[in-house]
């Protein structure tokens, strides 16, 4: 529509560039906070960059000692908390959930939207009102619940109630309904049987509604608080959004090891994002996934 | 190939119906049919157990519990008295007040922020439009906990950023989240600056749905840039604009980790949401009636909210 | 052949979830406890404890050497360990308790949060009557078995009591020319003069830099409340019925409190600062000279290698001299075997032990609860502990009242506005009455 480089253009891309960086500057605020050498971190002026770079080239004696103080952070962090553990937690927990829920919601997707059995109907509608339903709702029931079960402080109080969510089986349905009958179809005439037509045809047929499903799951329980703060007792079995909240109300104000162990919670997400960034926004115009 | 495999098929049962007699042609059995379609009960089974245990009962349980004053060793069975306690509340009335003060804010701010900055990378190159909506999205993938804690350093009285960059513009130094007549805001601020990245890709993908030809006809009528945004963009988007107003209200009227984090709630109770006052009803006092009661009325308040801005969008598209 | 790759990862995935659900179903333990009522009970205790003095980076390392301990004199026996963070502790017991699944032992601290009085409504707790000898009971501070008795039982065991006290940084007072208080004893004016000497701008910026003193007002902590009972106000009266902290003692206290902002002699983060902010104020930036503490900041003082500080009184004003003191020990929740019971009551008493008394106290800076703990004078070598140990004389204890949590939660939230300068006393205790009366009479 415009020319190359018109002053709107130009305009755009600076108001586009400044917002980018102010919804970028928290984020980068972690990692230069976790680098910055200890003696700037509560400074005044901030320090916008880790001083710890611009130390090793006017003080290049010692640089042995800078190194080390950039990184003394995420050595307390390692030394003096549960940190491996918790990320230890919160990946097996996400995969295990993430798996779980790929395989549920891809056989119940598929019984929704491709067989014409009675209730069908019910079933398809209980889903759409309990996604209605604010999370709060449950959160007393669920407690009790779980306390009875003999679940209270294991890692089966979040792994169950997060494979009972039903957004996926929506998803799927609402995906699969979009697969060719016929194809289904002659796989029966050949002879396939019922697992064998789902895993070998309706199952990588699936792929796309997958990783957005699996890529938006392991996010939720990855970041997943409120639910874990209440059913976790035990320090040892906490997962990493936990661990944080704990090393900010052991009220050591050291700010460095905090945004240390923020950089390392927020690592895996950004990885995550980057191999995976189209199936998340193919994921958000496939219905609007995000919770 | 077994014949019980063979039934499934819509035709052969279809066979088998017209072999029946004619009064069980019309309506086979209900319990036959299901027979006839128990794999996609097995399909379903797995999920729908943990569904029924883990959301249907609890769902249900819910209600029951705002009826009930739970005790240790055993609960009872109190009529109303849990909603009429929430009604009486001024703790309740407190949360409502701050949780609508929050809503009625950022709700529409992030709404038409995504729409503002979607319209400015929509016409941009390729490569530009997918740099800045990984830009724009990646603050949103991060867990809140994370942004919540950066944020809490960020507002630091002596040492924050926030203070920092408003000292470049003369505004003197506030001690933000600990400030009753700031700390609402300033965590208002902070989520309106986290970018609205779910609500920049649907409006992308919306945008790249409207038809070329629908500008060109307006462009040839001479419809400057802006008519044409106002006029063609702006109401093609609405469903978009209904969809993601409605999840941010969803998103706002539950608004929870950021506040625990950063104020508990405080100072005094000035930033005291209706589900941090859930949260801390049912799992400090212990109130799990009252507790259920009060989110069955947040439910409620989220219904209206839902249904009143759903009709006032569409009423007014229709005029 | 993407399907093909697709299949593999899919399969992987789920094998995945199966092992970890398998493993997870392993070490989920089956709490079986026999029903027999024999001396020799066997099975596994849960107890949970927070994090305490560093040993080898372990801060779990005395509960995990005392589980060793009761192991080996208990066969048969197991001792589960669960580390809960202290900021978590009372919510985590409150609903753990709701949810029918407590810990056998857990610390519960009398001072901060009036939890037990709670607890002791919903029947919860053990009796330990039984357990404890006569003899023992006599070795325990009155004072301290007192904080856990109730309608005459008693529903716990003392493990070490604690005092709040004003730490006063001696460089400062010296860079200064300020004479510290003489016995550690001043009037609120003799603390005022102090502290306005103690306010000043080091690097000569124009700006101060330095304050007198600094505190922070929280739920369930109170450095800054004995300054509030210092004319005789108290929160509640000595029955309990009354909410007392609306008195004219109580409210010119607070205002005397909130004007050291305005002369100034304390910071503007004063009340709504964090613990651990207020605390490097004073032992790291050391941009504070005088910070009130509980004891356990002596010993953390100590370690951050602050070698010339004080421990001092809170400055007196019209009332008799008052600190704020606070009992920690070991409660016992709702046991169905008596057998249990009694293995359970020789853990809590291992744990209280003399010998245990002494290490903690050298360690964790609290002072024994037995008399033959403090015959041994653990803290011979420890001037500031000895200074804190005067001021227990004058310690008084929270009141105990059912609702403690809540009431807490009202009053702090409001003195917090106060210190902000953003509410009169008046106002804030009018809006504090509100709450507390409600509560006080449910």
């Amino acid at each position: 529509m415009q020319s190359k480089h018109s002053p709107t253009k130009w305009l755009t891309y600076f108001v586009l560039l400044v917002w980018a960086i102010i919804s970028l500057l928290p984020l980068y605020w972690v990692f230069s906070t976790a680098l910055q050498l200890p003696d700037y971190v509560e400074s005044d002026p901030p320090k916008m960059i880790p001083m710890g770079i611009v130390e090793y080239f006017t003080h290049p004696e010692n640089r042995s000692q800078i190194v080390h103080d950039t990184f003394s952070g995420f050595q307390q962090l390692f030394n003096s908390t549960n940190i491996w553990r918790w990320f230890f937690n919160s990946a097996y927990i996400s995969i295990v959930v993430t798996a779980g829920i790929l395989v549920l919601d891809t056989m119940a997707g598929y019984a929704l939207a491709k067989k014409q059995f009675p209730g069908r109907k019910l079933f398809f509608w209980l889903i759409i009102a309990t996604m209605m339903i604010p999370g709060q709702i449950t959160l007393v029931p669920l407690f009790i619940m779980v306390q009875n079960l003999g679940l209270m402080n294991t890692h089966w109080a979040l792994i169950l109630p997060d494979l009972s969510m039903v957004f996926g089986v929506f998803l799927m349905r609402q995906y699969m309904l979009s697969l060719p009958n016929d194809l289904l179809e002659s796989a029966k005439i050949d002879g396939a049987s019922e697992w064998k037509t789902f895993w070998k045809i309706v199952v990588p047929l699936s792929k796309p509604a997958l990783a957005t499903l699996g890529i938006f799951t392991f996010m939720n329980v990855w970041n997943s608080f409120l639910w874990p703060i209440i059913v976790l007792n035990d320090a040892d079995l906490y997962t990493l959004p936990v661990g944080l909240k704990t090393l900010q109300d052991q009220n050591l104000a050291i700010f460095k090891l905090l945004m240390s162990g923020a950089a390392v919670a927020a690592v895996p997400m950004i990885v995550v994002f980057m191999s995976f960034q189209r199936y998340f926004i193919k994921g958000l115009t496939l219905g609007g996934v995000k919770e | 190939m077994s014949s019980s495999q063979a039934t499934q098929l819509p035709e052969q049962s279809q066979l088998d119906a017209k072999a029946l007699p004619p009064a069980l042609r019309r309506r086979p059995s209900l319990l036959r049919e299901m027979w006839k379609q128990r794999a996609a009960y097995l399909f379903l089974l797995p999920k729908l157990i943990l569904f029924t245990a883990f959301v249907l009962i609890p769902v249900i349980w819910a209600f029951v519990l705002a009826f009930q004053e739970y005790g240790v060793f055993g609960s009872e069975w109190v009529g109303f008295k849990n909603f009429t306690s929430v009604a009486d509340s001024e703790a309740f009335r407190t949360a409502l007040w701050n949780t609508l003060k929050y809503t009625v804010v950022t709700v529409p701010l992030q709404v038409i922020l995504a729409l503002v900055l979607a319209t400015l990378i929509h016409p941009l190159g390729r490569r530009a439009q997918s740099f800045f909506r990984g830009a724009f999205y990646l603050p949103t993938v991060t867990s809140m906990v994370i942004i919540a804690m950066v944020w809490r350093w960020v507002y630091n009285y002596r040492y924050g950023l926030f203070n920092y960059m408003l000292g470049f513009l003369g505004i003197p130094a506030q001690d933000w989240l600990n400030q009753s007549n700031t700390a609402l805001w300033a965590l208002i601020i902070m989520s309106v600056l986290i970018p609205p990245g779910v609500g920049i890709i649907m409006y992308l993908a919306a945008m790249d749905a409207i038809p070329d030809q629908l500008y060109e006809a307006a462009k040839i009528d001479g419809a400057s840039g802006l008519q044409r945004w106002r006029k063609i963009t702006v109401p093609l988007l609405k469903p978009t604009t209904l969809y993601l107003t409605m999840l941010s209200l969803i998103g706002s009227f539950q608004v929870f980790t950021q506040i625990l984090l950063m104020t508990g709630g405080g100072p005094g109770h000035a930033t005291e949401t209706l589900v941090t006052l859930i949260y801390k009803t049912a799992f400090r006092d212990l109130e799990f009636g009252l507790a259920s009661a009060q989110a069955i009325v947040l439910f409620v308040i989220t219904l209206i909210f839902g249904i009143a801005q759903y009709w006032l969008m569409y009423r007014k598209a229709e005029e | 052949m993407i399907y093909k790759k697709y299949t593999k990862v899919f399969a992987v995935l789920a094998t995945a979830a199966m092992l970890s659900v398998t493993l997870a179903g392993c070490s989920k333990d089956s709490a079986s406890s026999s029903k027999q009522e024999t001396a020799n009970w066997t099975g596994k205790i849960t107890i949970w404890d927070g994090p305490r003095w560093e040993e080898n980076g372990n801060k779990y390392a005395w509960i995990e050497s005392q589980k060793k301990a009761f192991e080996s004199s208990h066969p048969g026996v197991t001792v589960e360990i669960v580390q809960v963070p202290w900021a978590d502790m009372n919510d985590k017991l409150g609903v753990s308790i709701a949810g029918k699944a407590w810990p056998d032992v857990a610390p519960v601290d009398i001072s901060g949060n009036g939890v037990n009085a709670a607890f002791l409504k919903q029947k919860v707790l053990e009796p330990l009557d039984d357990y404890v000898t006569a003899d023992d009971k006599k070795d325990f501070l009155p004072n301290a078995l007192d904080a856990y008795s109730q309608d005459g039982k008693l529903y716990g065991l003392p493990g070490g009591m604690t005092v709040h006290g004003m730490l006063l940084n001696l460089d400062l007072f010296q860079e200064r020319n300020v004479e510290p208080p003489k016995d550690g004893k001043w009037t609120w004016n003799e603390f005022v003069d102090d502290m306005k000497k103690l306010t000043y701008d080091k690097d000569g910026d124009g700006k101060i830099d330095v304050y007198g003193l600094s505190t922070y007002i929280k739920n369930g902590y109170y450095e800054s409340w004995p300054f509030l009972y210092m004319d005789g106000g108290r929160p509640l009266s000595d029955d309990l019925t009354k909410f007392t902290f609306d008195s004219k003692e109580a409210e010119g206290a607070m205002k005397k409190l909130a004007d050291l902002k305005n002369i100034p002699v304390a910071p503007k983060e004063m009340g709504s600062g964090d613990v651990g902010g207020t605390w490097k104020a004073f032992s790291a930036q050391k941009n504070v000279a005088v910070e009130p503490w509980a004891t356990w900041a002596i010993q953390a003082a100590q370690k951050a290698n602050m070698k010339n500080f004080m421990v001092a009184a809170y400055p007196s004003g019209s009332g008799k001299p008052v600190t704020i003191g606070g009992v920690g020990g070991w409660m016992m929740f709702h046991q169905d075997d008596a057998g249990k019971k009694k293995v359970v009551a020789d853990l809590m008493k291992q744990l209280t032990s003399t010998e245990q008394q002494v290490v903690t106290a050298k360690n964790y800076s609290v002072f024994p609860s037995r008399k033959s703990a403090v015959d041994q004078n653990p803290f011979a070598d420890n001037p500031q502990m000895q200074q804190a140990q005067k001021l227990t004389e004058t310690a008084v204890m929270i009141p105990k009242q059912v609702n403690w949590k809540k009431i807490d939660e009202a009053i702090q939230s409001q003195l917090q506005l106060v210190l902000n300068g953003e509410k009169s006393p008046e106002d804030a205790m009018g809006e504090a009455k509100k709450t507390v009366d409600d509560l006080l009479t449910k």
